[in-house]
C-alpha cells in the first residue's frame, strides 16, 4: 500500500508525547563530562581593558578558563565572509559577545564561575539602529541591485505616485530547545559534536577551522532539534565551538545548553528593515513603476545577512508583476548580535512592503485592495505579465485561481461590506479585513547549496536505514523520507528508519533550510533507491528468473514480484529477497547525489533563474480592534495554498498553520525592545510574546488547491516550510485596513509589529482630537 | 519536628532531604530522578513546557485533587505530602500503551519538534481530570474548544500554531481517560502521609534553613523569631527570582502546610479570603459576588500559575502592575495582619508606601483580606491591558467603582496600575465625577484629569505615552461598556 500522501504520524511523535524523545540536555552524562558556560562583554561597543578570572579560577570544580588566546586554529569564521570571532579579542562588537569560556564539573559551578569573571571595557557609542548605521556609513557587503525597464519614465507616466518608508522589526526564532551541544573527544584528536543544529556540515567545517583540525577529524551529529526556524543554521556553531574547544583542551566530554535568556541575548534574529518605496500606478491601481531600497540591520558580523538581503530583493514582487522596477539592498553593520536566518529568510520583509503598498494604492484610489491585487497578479502564459524583475518566468501557477477561489470561499465581498458598515456604527470597536498573497521561490539563491546526498542501506531482513544531510527540527522531514522510501521499495513504513544525521554518513551537505529539506534530501534518497532497485531487478531476472525483463520487476506489498502477476506464486517476500541477493553478492547499499536542475542566479547582474519553482497561496484575515486600548483580536483567517501533491498532508498542514501563526506573531505581538545601550529587554516568554493558543483565530479555515500544471520535484510535492509564514502578514494588513477608516484620506503609518500599543498610538495619531505626545517610545522600539 | 519531606512521584514514594528541598521540582525530576520528559525552556513559569500534575489531599482526606503547575518555579518544599505526576506517569506507567491524550496528540499531529509536547499532554490530562472531578456522577463528555483554549493558555508552542493540538484535545473521549485517583489509588499514599510523624518541618543545610509550620500560630512565632525570613507560599515570584540567580534567603518559612490560610468565607456584606488562597480557588468562590474580578483572574498568569500563586503573595510582592490591587483598592478592602503582638487591620489604600514598599512589619504575616461586597447602586469595571491577551504581565491595569443616586454619581473610586511606583488612586479624577451625571462628557473629562495624576514610565511592556493614553481612554471605554452591556445597572 502506497504511503506517500497519507497522514501518518511524525516518526518521533510517540517519543514526543511520552517525553522520551531526547534532546541535548537529556543525553545521559558521560563519566567526567564537563559543563561549559561563558562570560560576555558588558558593553555593546568598545575595547577590553582587562579580564579578571581570578575568582573563577579559585572556585572548586572549575577545570578550565579560556580566551581567544587559547584558540588553536583560525580565530575568524563565518558562512559567507570570515569575519566572526568565537571569542572577542580586543574589540567588542556587541553586548554579551562571548569573551571567556569556562568549564566546570557542574552546571551551577560553570554558571557561577562565568558570572564571577570581570571584564573591564572602554566603551564607545554603539551603532544600534539602521538609521545610525546609514549616517555612519557602516555597512556589510556590497550594495546590490536588480533593475528592469525605466522607473523614472514609469513614474512620469503614472497617474498616481506614492512614497513612504516602511519599518519592520526583528523577530526572535524562539525555538524551545535553546542552542546546545555536547562534545566528545576521541583518538587522534578526533572530535564528535552532538549538536542541535540545522547545519552539521557547517558545524564540522567551522569546528575544524577554529580548533585547528582537519574536517576528517570532526564528526557532527544531530538526532533532532527542539525547533530551529533558521536560528540553528549558522549560530549553532558557537556553542559547538565552545564545547569543542573545552573537549580538545581537557580531553573530557563537555556540554553546553544556553539558558533561554542567554540565548535570546546573544544569538541573532530576523533582520529589522527600513525600506523606502516609491510606486507609480494608474487609475485602476495597476503598478507601472516601482522603486524599493532596502536596508537591513545585519548586526556585528556578516553571518547570512547578504543572502537574506538577496532573498528580500528577489521577493520584492511577491505575487505581482512589476513592469518597471528598481530594487536595491544594503546590509547595515551595527553593534547587535549578528542577525541570521529565520523562516522566510528576508522574504517576509519584502512581501510585507509590497502588500502594504497594495493597501495604500487602494486607499489612495478609494477602491478595494483585493481588486488592486488582482489587477497586478502574475498571469501564467501572458508574456507581458509573467516575468520577474530578475528575468525568471513564473509558470505553471494558479495565482489568479487561488485569489478567485479564496475570494469566494472566504465570502470576502460580503464581509468587506459588513466591515464597512460595522465601522460606521460602532463607537467602541474597529474592524479590518485584508487578503494577501505569497509566491515564494524554492531553492537556495546560492547555486552551490542546491545539492543533497543520501545513503540507503538495505539489510537482509528487508529493513532499511537511510541517512541524509537533512536534519529534523519538527518539520517532519524524516517522516516524509520514510514515506518516500517505503513506497520506492513497496514496503511498510515501519521497516524504514531514518538515521541520526551525521557528517560521517553524508558529507558536504547543505543546511536544512530554504524549505528545501525534502526536495534535496528526499530526491537524493529516492535516487539511491532507484540504483538499488536496478541491481535488485537484475538479480530477480538473472538469478530468480522472476521475469524475462528487468522492466517487469516491481516492488509492492513487501514483495518483489512481476508486473503482470503481482500476487502470483513467484512473488518473493522482500526480506527473503534481500537475503538471497546478498548471498549472490548484490550490492544493497547506495549513496546518491542530487543537484537541483536549472537554477542559476548572477548576483552581480541581478539576472537569472534562482528558483526551481514557486510555492503559492493567499490568505484573508479579519481583525477587530478596541478603539480605546488598541487591543487587537484576529477573528477569522482563511488560507488557501498550492503546496503540490503533499507527501504527508497532516504534517504539511501543520507546517502551514504553524508558519502562518509564526508570521502573525511577527506582525502582532512579538516585539524586540532594546535600551539605549543595546541591551535586549525582552529575554524570555515573560517579556517576549509569541502567539498563545488564545491568539489563534476562532475561525481558522485552511484549504489547498490542486495544481495539475505543477510538473517538477519529488513526487510532485512542493516545499512548504517557509511560504505560509508570509500569509501571517494578512492580519497586519487587516489592521492597516481598519486604520483607513479612522481619518479616511490619511494613510496610517502603522509599524510592524502592530502591537496593541502601536495600534492605539496609530489611531490616536490619526485622530486630530487627541494630542498624541510621541509615537516613538524613548526606550527605542524601532529596532 | 521532621527533617525530611515525604511525597510520591508517579506512585513511588520519595523522601526529600537536605539541599534537595531547595531545588525546584523540575530540577529534582530531571537530575535526581532522571525523569527527563519534563522540559525546561524559560525557567520562569511562562511557557508550560515543565507542566506536571500535583495532587493534594482532598478536604476529607480520601482522594487527591490534582492541578497542573509549572514545575520550574516550584520548590520541593512546597510539595510535602503531595503526589506529583509527570508525563512519565501518564498513560501506562510501565511504558506500554499510550494514554488516550497521548494517542490523540500522535494521531492529530499535535507535536512537531516535541519540546513543548509533554507539557501539553500533562495539561490536557489536567483538564480531563478537572472534568472528572466536577462531573463525578455523570460520564464527562469531551473537551470543547473554549475549555481547551483557556485551559491550555499556560502552554506555549512555537511550531504547530496550536490548531492540531486543539483538534487532538477535542478528539479525546474523556471517559476513556482513567481518573487519576483510579490510576493511582490514593489510600496507600495518604496512609503513608498520615504515618509521617511530626507535621512541622525544619531542615537545615550549610547556609540555609527551611521552616514549615503547621499552624498559623506557629508561623507567627517563627516569623517573630526570624523577622528576616522569606515567606514562601505559591512561590510564583520567589521561584522566578531563584532561577534568575537571586540568592536564597538564609531562612525560608513555607506556609503550604497551613490549611486555614486558604479558606474563603462568604458573609452577607463581605468576603474574607485567606492570604494563602490561590487564584483558581478564588475564581471558583468569587464568581457570584465579583464576576468582574473573576474575569480578570481568568487572564491572571496561566492556569498553572493560578494553581500556585496566592492573593497574599500578590499583595505583599507589591508590584505596581499586580492584577488584584486595583480591584481591592476600589472596593476598599482591608488586610488583616497578624504577629505575636496581635492582629491589626490596614485598609489596602494605606498599605503601599512606595515602590515595592508596604506597611507590613518584619514580624507580621498577612492573614486574610476582607473585601466588602457591592451594593445595588454601584458599578464596578476592571481592565487588564497587556501585549498579549493571555499569560502576560499587565502593561496597565485599572479599576473604577461608581456609586449612584438616580443617575448622579455620589461616590467614585479609581485605581490605575502600571502608571507609577505603586497602584495609584486618582483623587482629582474621582472628585470631578462626584455630583455629576454619568455621561461621556464627564467621563472624558475625568480621563484627562487622571492622565495628569499619573507618572508612567517606559519599559519593555510599553511606553509612557501609551500608558498615559490608556489612562485617559479607559474612562470613555468604561462609559461605553456600561452603556452597551448593562444599561439597567447604570440607571438603578
Amino acid at each position: 500500500m502506497a504511503v506517500v500522501g497519507k497522514s501518518i504520524p511524525h516518526d518521533s511523535a510517540i517519543g514526543h508525547v511520552t517525553g522520551q524523545a531526547r534532546y541535548i540536555e537529556d543525553l545521559v552524562a558521560i563519566e567526567g563530562e564537563l559543563w561549559v558556560d561563558f562570560a560576555g562583554a558588558p558593553v555593546a561597543a568598545g575595547t577590553i581593558r582587562s579580564i579578571d578570572t581570578s575568582t573563577a579560577a579559585a572556585m572548586a570544580g572549575v577545570v578550565g578558563i579560556y580566551t581567544h588566546h587559547d584558540i588553536a586554529g583560525n580565530k575568524r569564521f563565518g558562512p559567507i565572509f570570515h569575519d566572526e570571532l568565537l571569542l572577542a579579542e580586543d574589540r567588542i562588537d556587541y553586548l554579551n559577545q562571548p569573551v571567556v569560556v569556562v568549564a566546570a564539573t557542574s552546571r551551577s559551578v560553570a554558571r557561577k564561575a562565568a558570572l564571577s569573571i570581570r571584564i573591564e571595557c572602554d566603551s564607545t557609542t554603539p551603532i544600534l539602529e539602521i538609521d545610525d548605521a546609514m549616517e555612519a556609513g557602516s555597512y556589510l557587503g556590497p550594495l546590490r541591485k536588480i533593475e528592469r525597464g525605466d522607473v523614472e519614465t514609469g513614474f512620469a507616466s503614472s497617474t498616481h505616485v506614492i512614497e513612504g518608508v516602511f519599518r519592520s522589526n526583528g523577530q526572535e526564532q524562539f525555538y524551545f530547545e535553546s542552542q546546545a551541544c555536547q562534545a566528545i573527544p576521541g583518538e587522534d584528536r578526533q572530535l564528535l559534536l552532538i549538536s542541535s543544529t540545522q547545519n552539521p556540515t557547517e558545524t564540522q567545517a567551522v569546528a575544524a577551522e577554529v580548533l585547528g583540525l582537519g574536517m576528517h577529524q570532526v564528526v557532527c551529529q544531530c538526532k533532532r532539534m527542539g525547533g530551529g526556524f533558521g536560528g540553528k543554521e549558522t549560530q549553532s556553531a558557537i556553542p559547538a565551538l565552545m564545547v569543542g574547544m573545552v573537549a580538545q583542551k581537557t580531553g573530557r566530554p563537555a556540554r553546553i545548553v544556553f539558558r533561554k535568556d542567554t540565548d535570546m541575548l546573544v544569538t541573532g534574529k530576523r533582520h529589522p528593515y527600513v525600506s523606502r518605496y516609491k510606486v507609480g500606478f494608474d487609475t485602476r491601481g495597476r503598478i507601472i513603476s516601482a522603486k524599493f531600497d532596502y536596508f537591513s540591520n545585519g548586526g556585528a558580523y556578516a553571518d547570512l545577512s547578504t543572502s537574506v538581503m538577496e532573498r528580500t530583493m528577489l521577493h520584492t514582487d511577491n505575487a505581482y508583476h512589476l513592469p518597471n522596477i528598481s530594487i536595491s539592498g544594503q546590509v547595515c553593520k551595527t553593534n547587535l548580535p549578528p542577525n541570521t536566518a529565520f523562516r522566510g529568510f528576508g522574504g517576509p520583509q519584502a512581501v510585507v512592503v509590497i502588500e502594504n503598498v497594495m493597501q495604500e494604492i487602494a486607499q489612495t484610489l478609494g477602491i478595494d485592495a483585493l481588486d488592486v491585487r488582482i489587477a497586478n497578479l502574475y498571469r501564467d502564459g501572458d508574456e507581458s505579465k509573467n516575468t520577474t524583475p530578475y528575468g525568471q518566468v513564473v509558470k505553471n501557477h494558479l495565482l489568479p485561481e487561488i485569489f478567485a477561489k479564496l475570494e469566494s470561499t472566504s465570502d470576502y465581498r460580503r464581509r468587506i461590506a459588513a466591515v464597512q458598515s460595522f465601522n460606521k456604527s460602532s463607537t467602541t470597536m474597529l474592524k479590518g479585513i485584508a487578503m494577501s498573497g505569497v509566491k515564494f521561490g524554492i531553492s537556495f539563491t546560492s547555486k552551490f547549496l542546491n545539492q543533497g546526498n543520501a545513503l540507503v542501506n538495505v539489510y537482509t531482513d528487508g529493513t532499511i536505514q537511510v541517512s541524509t544531510g537533512g536534519t529534523e527540527m519538527g518539520q517532519g522531514l524524516n517522516t516524509k523520507i520514510r514515506q518516500l522510501l517505503a513506497d520506492e521499495f513497496g514496503i511498510d513504513v515501519d521497516d524504514v528508519m531514518v538515521m541520526t544525521t551525521s557528517t560521517e554518513k553524508n558529507n558536504n551537505t547543505s543546511p536544512t533550510a530554504a524549505s528545501a529539506g525534502t526536495d534535496l534530501n528526499g530526491t537524493a534518497a529516492v535516487m539511491a533507491c532507484g540504483e538499488i532497485k536496478k541491481r535488485m531487478a537484475k538479480f530477480a531476472v538473472d538469478h530468480l528468473k522472476l521475469a524475462g525483463k528487468v522492466e517487469d520487476i516491481i516492488f509492492v506489498d513487501s514483495t518483489v514480484t512481476t508486473r503482470d502477476n503481482p500476487t502470483g506464486e513467484k512473488a518473493v517476500p522482500f526480506g527473503k529477497f534481500c537475503d538471497a541477493a546478498r548471498r549472490e553478492r548484490v550490492d544493497l547499499g547506495q549513496r546518491s547525489f542530487y543537484a537541483t536542475p536549472g537554477v542559476d542566479f548572477n548576483r552581480e547582474t541581478g539576472r537569472g533563474t534562482p528558483f526551481h519553482y514557486f510555492t503559492m497561496g493567499a490568505a484573508v484575515a479579519e481583525v477587530i480592534i478596541d478603539r480605546f486600548t488598541g487591543d487587537l483580536t484576529v477573528d477569522r483567517v482563511d488560507l488557501l495554498m498550492d503546496i503540490g501533491q503533499p507527501i504527508n498532508p497532516g504534517i504539511e498542514n501543520g507546517q502551514v498553520i504553524g508558519g502562518f501563526v509564526q508570521g502573525m506573531g511577527w506582525c502582532t505581538t512579538e516585539e524586540l525592545v532594546y535600551d539605549d545601550a543595546g541591551k535586549l529587554l525582552a529575554t524570555g516568554p515573560t517579556t517576549y510574546k509569541i502567539p498563545n493558543i488564545t491568539d489563534i483565530p476562532k475561525v481558522f479555515n485552511v484549504a489547498y488547491i490542486d495544481n495539475p500544471k505543477h510538473d517538477v520535484n519529488v513526487r510532485l510535492s512542493k516545499a512548504v516550510g517557509e511560504p505560509p509564514l508570509m500569509l501571517g502578514i494578512s492580519p497586519w494588513l487587516a489592521v492597516k485596513h481598519a486604520m483607513s477608516f479612522i481619518n479616511s484620506p490619511r494613510i496610517a503609518e502603522l509599524p510592524l509589529p502592530a502591537t496593541n500599543e502601536a495600534n492605539l498610538m496609530c489611531m490616536t495619531g490619526l485622530l486630530d482630537e487627541f494630542d498624541a505626545p510621541s509615537k516613538e517610545r524613548s526606550v527605542s522600539g524601532t529596532h | 519536628m521532621r527533617d525530611y519531606l515525604s511525597l510520591f512521584v508517579n506512585g513511588n514514594c520519595v523522601h526529600v532531604v537536605g539541599e534537595q528541598v531547595f531545588m525546584t521540582l523540575s530540577e529534582f525530576l530531571r537530575t535526581e530522578l532522571r525523569l527527563i520528559g519534563t522540559k525546561i525552556v524559560c525557567a520562569e513559569g511562562d511557557c508550560g513546557a515543565c507542566s506536571v500534575l500535583v495532587g493534594r489531599a482532598s478536604k476529607d482526606s480520601r482522594t487527591f485533587v490534582y492541578h497542573s503547575i509549572d514545575s520550574c518555579i516550584v520548590f520541593m518544599h512546597q510539595l510535602d505530602r503531595t503526589h506529583v505526576i509527570s508525563v512519565e506517569g501518564l498513560g501506562a506507567p510501565n511504558g506500554g500503551k499510550l494514554s488516550a491524550v497521548q494517542d490523540a496528540m500522535v494521531r492529530c499531529h499535535g507535536s512537531q519538534c516535541g519540546f513543548c509536547t509533554p507539557g501539553f499532554v500533562v495539561a490536557i490530562h489536567g483538564l480531563l481530570e478537572e472534568k472528572h472531578v466536577k462531573n463525578c456522577d455523570t460520564p464527562p463528555d469531551s473537551l470543547d474548544d473554549d475549555t481547551l483554549r483557556i485551559g491550555l493558555s499556560g502552554n506555549l508552542c512555537r511550531c504547530t500554531g496550536y490548531a492540531q493540538i486543539i483538534e487532538a484535545g477535542k478528539s479525546v473521549v474523556a471517559s476513556e481517560v482513567e481518573p487519576l485517583n483510579d490510576q493511582y489509588p490514593p489510600r496507600r499514599m495518604l496512609n503513608q502521609f498520615a504515618k509521617t510523624s511530626g507535621p512541622s518541618v525544619r531542615i537545615e543545610v550549610e547556609d540555609r534553613v527551611l521552616l514549615m509550620p503547621s499552624s498559623l500560630a506557629e508561623a507567627i512565632e517563627l516569623k517573630s523569631a526570624n523577622p528576616e525570613a522569606r515567606i514562601v507560599s505559591g512561590a510564583t515570584d520567589v521561584g522566578v527570582w531563584y532561577s534568575h540567580g537571586r540568592p536564597s534567603a538564609a531562612v525560608s518559612i513555607g506556609l503550604t502546610g497551613i490549611d486555614p490560610l486558604s479558606d474563603v468565607h462568604d458573609h452577607d456584606t463581605e468576603i474574607v479570603m485567606g492570604a494563602g488562597t490561590n487564584w483558581t480557588r478564588l475564581i471558583d468562590t468569587l464568581s457570584e459576588s465579583f464576576p468582574q474580578f473573576v474575569e480578570i483572574l481568568h487572564r491572571f498568569g496561566s492556569p498553572q500559575i493560578r494553581n500556585l500563586g496566592t492573593i497574599g503573595g500578590n499583595l505583599v510582592n507589591a508590584s505596581p502592575i499586580a492584577d488584584s490591587i486595583p480591584f481591592l483598592m476600589v472596593v476598599d478592602a482591608t488586610l488583616n495582619l497578624v504577629s505575636v503582638r496581635g492582629m491589626r487591620s490596614v485598609p489596602i489604600n494605606e498599605f503601599y508606601l512606595g515602590y515595592k514598599q508596604t506597611d507590613l512589619q518584619p514580624d507580621e504575616l498577612v492573614e486574610s483580606i476582607v473585601c466588602p461586597k457591592l451594593v445595588p447602586n454601584q458599578i464596578l469595571k476592571l481592565e487588564k491591558i497587556s501585549k498579549r491577551r493571555d499569560m502576560d504581565i499587565s502593561t496597565f491595569t485599572a479599576a473604577i467603582l461608581l456609586t449612584f443616586d438616580d443617575q448622579v454619581v455620589t461616590a467614585a473610586r479609581v485605581a490605575l496600575g502600571g502608571v507609577g511606583p505603586v497602584v495609584l488612586r486618582t483623587p482629582f479624577a474621582e472628585k470631578s465625577l462626584i455630583g455629576k451625571p454619568f455621561t461621556i462628557k464627564s467621563m472624558r473629562a475625568a480621563g484627562r484629569i487622571a492622565r495628569d495624576e499619573i507618572s508612567a514610565i517606559s519599559d519593555v511592556r510599553g511606553s509612557a505615552a501609551y500608558r498615559g493614553q490608556l489612562a485617559e481612554n479607559i474612562f470613555v471605554k468604561w462609559f461605553y461598556d456600561c452603556e452597551s452591556a448593562n444599561r439597567d445597572e447604570v440607571t438603578v
